[in-house]
């Protein structure tokens, strides 16, 4: 560059310039360039400046010719330490990776004993903090236990330790807070639970006081067996216990009272005690006693159907009142004894009552000895426990009537039944055997003959033993009652006389008349029903006898006492089949009389008795004839009702209204059958009757008759009102009677009027009869 | 007073002890049997008013006892019976053989024209008898009677017995009544 001619020179420096300037900037290359052209210059620049990059590109090649060999080195030396770097790198890498696995390990130990370190921290607390919930929840559960166990009282207890002691130091606690609200609820629910055992317990008892009763009546009964003197005799053999000493119970009546377990009421009473309840209690449980009380006193309405029902009642009141007692004396003061003694005063006279209506409609006589049994054995059971029995002693008298009552009916039915089958008909006996039988069935006051031929004819018929031997039975029966009724022997004797009399007067003479009432019973019969009743009568000195024998009372105090009582027992009856014999008579006679057939208007009498009338004397006669086993009295008795009867209904026929006309013809006819008729009186036709006392009853017709046939009216109208009169019952009305008769007869025979004696005798008879007529208007009592 | 019938018969009956008298009468005038054998004592009567032919008749029957003790007794009421009933038991051959006995008591002591009729009672008892009804109608033949065999018992032709009687005394009594107007007239 430095080489060049001077203008040369001087441009090559411009050119230099421009170079400088072009490689000294980048770029703004623009007024270099337009330097260069305004100068012209280009073509030398364009040359300068190849020339210029000539130089440049030789410079590059020495450079790089001088550093070719360091780059190749270095090259090299990179590769390696490529490589190297390379193998460091998966060695770090591989270190990393080692590094890494193991810090994980320790930072999972470290977390886990992070969290372990916390745990242990946490137990810690909690067990300190279980250690004060326990007590509270063993309190808890033993109040649980205790309420399922029904200890409602250590319950109580419980609960109170919870509430103060326990509960306080685990206030902080949510179950602690439940279990303070609940508390209340708890106390509650036992009482209710206790409320509600007891109610269990008034249930259980009401059922099992039956059974109670029952076993103490079996005790008792077994007390009365082992025991034979203190039958009906003791007192309070068993106090009742005070209240304390109630434990030392008798042991044969531990078993009773000890069936039931009476823990439910004290337990109720101890818990309404410490609620502070008590008072309600008392009287729930007085209310609730109350009304089982009404319960087991209403009797099963068909109690009187069975002795079970009578003793399911029976067994159910006791064992009632034997738990009262029970509970008066150990539950101290829930009931009092004027609670207990007022309740037994309005159960007592409901028993009674109970007890009365139903034993009235007892008709089986077994059946109330049964249900006095039941209530002796109640009343003993009763006293046992101190309660008073009085109105029931009351009842078991009532109740005898009704035994004796209904014994009579039963005894009516058997009597009935005998009288039913029997013959009336004298008891034949074949041998000696059947002899003897009859002898021993009957006590026969009569000598008996010594030596006795058989076929053998007792006086009595078949019903004298059966009926003798029945009134002996019916003794027993009675006597069966008073049976442990602690009466006193007069007592007893008394009732069974008493007893004995009533049947006899009352059913056996009913039965007995009842019988001969029957049409179909015929005479016969009925006087064999008369020699029975004599037998009987003179058996009730050995009824009386076999009385005294039972009740050992003495018969000498009896005799004076009943005996003028006793004949009437068999006489009321007797009496009445004498009636009947006379009533049976006169039906007979009836029969006669219906057969009468008077001609009132004869002529002339017959010459002889009516048939009718003298049929009626031969039936009369033979009967008085045939029936000699009639006894005399009671024939004369028929015969003088037969006599009366007779006499009676012939004056009746004569004086008959619708008989108007009598004739003298017809007035002699009645006159023979009236000498028939006393005939027969005078006859004796029983021995023992004074002749005049059966022609008595035929007086007033016989004189009527007198007076009549011999018109003998002077006489009658002189003696008239006079003792010593012919005719003295001949009154005048009945005069004024036949004579209008004997009047009204007359007219029918006109022609006899045309006679002068006949004319006389009809004045006269209008005479009389005027005569008569006066004599009626005057009333009588003159004399 | 009225009548209030237009005859009166009396009627007897006769025979043994237990042949049935009084229940033969028993059945006539009540309708009704009794079992139970009760001895009549001496004599008793029943009486029963039937219809015959438009006429009242009162039955007056006597029963009597079959026993001998009471012989006199009965035999006093044969006089005044217009018909007789011999009663024999068919189950008895004694109580048959004794109507013969019978008879001859009623020849001695009954007036001639009574009326007569055997009965044979029991005939119930078939399997127990001891009479057979030929030898009852033969007896009747012979003694110029009628017979017949009832049972009081099954109430079997007792009334027809009765009836038949007491038809053949009123025909025997109206035609003596019409003998005697007859006689009075001529």
């Amino acid at each position: 560059m430095d080489r060049g001619d001077n203008l040369h020179q001087v441009t090559n420096t411009q050119h230099d310039l421009y170079l400088q300037e072009i490689e000294g900037i980048d770029d703004y290359w623009g007024p270099t360039f337009r330097a260069i052209y305004d100068n012209g210059e280009h073509s030398e620049f364009q040359e300068k400046l190849e020339q210029r990059i000539r130089h440049h590109d030789k410079d590059i090649e020495r450079l790089c010719n001088v550093y070719y060999q360091g780059f190749i080195d270095s090259i090299r030396e990179l590769l390696e330490v490529r490589s190297q770097a390379k193998k460091l790198n998966t060695e770090v890498g591989t270190l990393d990776n080692q590094l890494q696995s193991s810090a994980e390990n320790i930072l999972k130990s470290g977390a886990e004993l992070v969290q372990a370190r916390k745990v242990q921290n946490n137990i810690a607390v909690v067990i300190a903090q279980l250690n004060l919930c326990l007590p509270v929840l063993t309190t808890y559960s033993k109040l649980k236990k205790q309420i399922a166990e029904k200890r409602y009282y250590p319950a109580l207890k419980t609960l109170e330790e919870l509430e103060h002691l326990h509960l306080p130091h685990v206030a902080n606690y949510r179950f602690s807070l439940q279990l303070r609200e609940s508390i209340p609820k708890i106390r509650e629910s036992i009482e209710k639970a206790s409320m509600s055992d007891l109610k269990d317990f008034l249930e259980n008892i009401r059922r099992f006081s039956p059974k109670i009763g029952e076993v103490a009546m079996r005790h008792s009964n077994e007390q009365l067996a082992s025991d034979p003197t203190l039958v009906g005799r003791k007192k309070k053999r068993v106090a009742p216990q005070p209240p304390g000493t109630g434990n030392q119970f008798p042991e044969d009546e531990l078993s009773a009272q000890e069936m039931i377990d009476f823990s439910p009421i004290y337990r109720c009473l101890h818990i309404s005690t410490v609620l502070g309840s008590r008072a309600t209690f008392e009287t729930y449980y007085r209310a609730e006693r109350t009304k089982q009380a009404r319960l087991v006193l209403q009797p099963p309405t068909n109690m009187h159907e069975s002795l079970e029902s009578y003793r399911s009642y029976i067994h159910a009141v006791l064992g009632f009142f034997i738990l009262e007692d029970r509970v008066l004396n150990t539950a101290s003061g829930l009931i009092t004894r004027a609670f207990l003694d007022e309740m037994w005063t309005m159960a007592l006279s409901k028993i009674v009552t109970a007890l009365q209506t139903h034993s009235a409609y007892c008709t089986d006589a077994t059946l109330i000895l049964r249900i006095k049994d039941l209530i002796m054995l109640f009343c003993t059971t009763l006293r046992n426990y101190g309660y008073s029995v009085k109105p029931l002693w009351e009842l078991v008298r009532e109740l005898r009537d009704h035994y004796t009552e209904v014994l009579m009916q039963r005894w009516v039915q058997v009597f009935r039944e005998i009288l039913s089958k029997e013959d009336f008909q004298p008891i034949k006996v074949e041998d000696q055997e059947e002899y003897d039988l009859v002898m021993s069935s009957f006590p026969l006051d009569a000598d008996m003959p010594d030596d006795i031929t058989f076929p053998y004819s007792f006086p009595f018929s078949g019903m004298v033993p059966k009926i003798y031997q029945q009134v002996k039975e019916f003794i027993y029966a009675c006597l069966k009652f008073s049976e442990d009724l602690n009466l006193s022997q007069v007592e007893v004797d008394e009732m069974i006389r008493k007893s004995m009399n009533l049947l006899l007067t009352r059913s056996f003479s009913g039965c007995l008349s009842s019988t001969f009432r029957s049409p179909h019973v015929n005479l016969q019969e009925i006087i064999q029903i008369i020699v029975d009743t004599g037998y009987l009568e003179e058996a009730t000195v050995y009824l009386d006898q076999f009385v005294s024998n039972i009740t050992g009372e003495e018969t000498h105090s009896v005799t004076t006492g009943v005996v003028q009582g006793q004949p009437a027992m068999f006489r009321v009856a007797r009496e009445d089949a004498v009636r009947q014999i006379c009533e049976k008579l006169r039906q007979k006679l009836n029969e006669f009389l219906e057969l009468e057939s008077y001609d009132w208007l004869l002529v002339e009498p017959q010459g002889h008795a009516s048939s009718f009338v003298t049929d009626l004397i031969a039936f009369l006669q033979i009967t008085f004839q045939s029936f000699t086993n009639l006894p005399p009295e009671v024939a004369q008795v028929a015969c003088k009702s037969a006599c009366e009867y007779i006499g009676n209904s012939m004056l009746e026929l004569l004086l008959n209204e619708d008989v108007k006309q009598v004739s003298m013809g017809a007035l002699n006819q009645i006159n023979l059958d009236l000498l028939q008729c006393e005939q027969f009186a005078a006859s004796e036709p029983v021995t023992g009757l004074q002749e005049d006392v059966l022609l008595a009853y035929f007086t007033k017709l016989r004189e009527i008759l007198d007076l009549f046939t011999s018109w003998d009216w002077p006489t009658y109208f002189h003696d008239y009102g006079q003792e010593t009169s012919k005719y003295k019952q001949v009154n005048p009305d009945i005069a004024i009677i036949i004579l209008e008769k004997l009047r009204e007869a007359d007219k029918k025979t006109m022609f006899t009027v045309l006679k002068k004696s006949e004319r006389d005798k009809k004045k006269l008879l209008e005479t009389v009869l005027k005569q008569l007529k006066q004599l009626s208007q005057i009333p009588p009592g003159k004399n | 007073m009225a009548k209030t019938y237009d005859y009166l018969f009396k009627l007897l009956l006769i025979g043994d002890s237990g042949v049935g008298k009084t229940c033969v009468l028993f059945r006539f005038s009540e309708d009704a049997f009794n079992t139970t054998f009760i001895s009549t004592i001496g004599i008793d009567f029943k009486i029963r008013t039937i219809d015959l032919d438009g006429k009242k008749i009162k039955l007056q029957i006597w029963d009597t006892a079959g026993q001998e003790r009471f012989r006199t007794i009965t035999t006093a009421y044969y006089r005044g019976a217009m018909g007789i009933m011999l009663v024999y038991d068919i189950t008895n051959e004694k109580s048959f053989e004794n109507i013969k006995n019978w008879i001859r008591n009623i020849e001695e002591n009954a007036s001639s024209d009574v009326e007569k009729m055997l009965l044979g009672n029991k005939c119930e008892l078939e399997e127990k008898r001891q009479v057979s009804k030929e030898r009852g109608e033969q007896l009747a033949v012979e003694y110029g009677i009628k017979f017949i065999e009832t049972s009081a018992k099954a109430s079997i032709r007792v009334e027809e017995a009765f009836f038949t009687l007491a038809r053949d005394i009123k025909a025997k009594m109206e035609k003596k009544l019409v003998s005697h107007v007859y006689n009075d007239c001529f």
